[in-house]
């Protein structure tokens, strides 16, 4: 029922991409840790969350994002996010994920002095 | 099942089936004329009750059954889901301090979502058992009950 998430890694200079297309639940969430835990074991300090703009995140979705954003606190990283729809900009900031990680409009300005 | 203003689906207890539900929601508060950001509202609101409901109320047997009742009013969309469990025992709001500190579950955001969504919310048994999660989204007025 819910749409196969696909995530892909790409990298630019040294920022870390995470390509996620797809539903962000608590189930298919873990493809998007996985992915995470396999950038962070390589030693990236900086990664890009890039989401579908069409793609559905329910409240197991955004807990598997807050479980990374506490790791990445640990690991002295930071994460930005991008792709996201005006609505679920809108989520992220209700929950206060908004504190530990940053939202940008496009890939460009993401990446930007980052 | 549809009487002049009620649409009535009932999804099977298990995950994913949330977005026929929401879906469903949606297209009716966009034939009532909800805008667009309030319409992505509702989803969310419904697919999270309908969640809580397979997960928390049902706990994912497939034997049980998600009720959702929409009830289209002339300036209001009512929203009722009913599971078959036994309820909720207590409603904490959720602080992201305390999940990224490790001191709290990262889970538990349905509800708060729920509420920040929606002008109108209760949790209550249903008479016939179960519970119900009551919601009401307004077509004119605006998130925020202070107004």
């Amino acid at each position: 029922m819910n749409k196969e998430i696909q995530v892909s890694l790409s990298q630019k200079d040294d920022v870390s991409i995470l390509n996620i297309k797809g539903d962000v639940t608590a189930t298919s969430g873990e493809a998007i840790e996985e992915a995470y835990q396999k950038v962070s074991n390589a030693g990236s300090k900086k990664i890009l969350f890039y989401f579908d703009q069409d793609g559905y995140i329910n409240s197991g979705g955004i807990a598997i994002l807050i479980g990374i954003a506490s790791e990445s606190r640990k690991n002295e990283q930071r994460i930005r996010i991008t792709g996201l729809s005006a609505h679920f900009q809108k989520i992220f900031n209700m929950v206060g994920l908004t504190k530990y990680t940053e939202i940008f409009l496009t890939e460009e300005l993401a990446l930007k002095d980052f | 099942m549809m009487a002049d203003n009620k649409v009535e689906l009932h999804i099977p207890s298990v995950m994913g089936y949330e977005k026929i539900a929401m879906e469903c929601a949606a297209s009716m508060a966009k034939k009532m004329g909800f805008t667009e950001d309030r319409i992505e509202d509702l989803k969310t609101a419904v697919a999270e009750a309908c969640l809580n409901a397979i997960e928390h109320g049902n706990k994912m047997d497939n034997s049980t059954k998600v009720g959702i009742t929409l009830t289209v009013e002339e300036s209001k969309l009512q929203v009722s889901v009913k599971d078959q469990g036994k309820g909720i025992d207590q409603i904490l709001t959720p602080r992201i301090e305390n999940k990224i500190e490790g001191k709290d579950q990262s889970r538990g955001w349905g509800i708060f979502l729920i509420k920040s969504l929606v002008n109108e919310v209760s949790f209550e048994p249903s008479p016939g058992g179960g519970n119900v999660t009551k919601m009401i989204i307004y077509l004119e007025k605006q998130i925020g009950k202070d107004g």
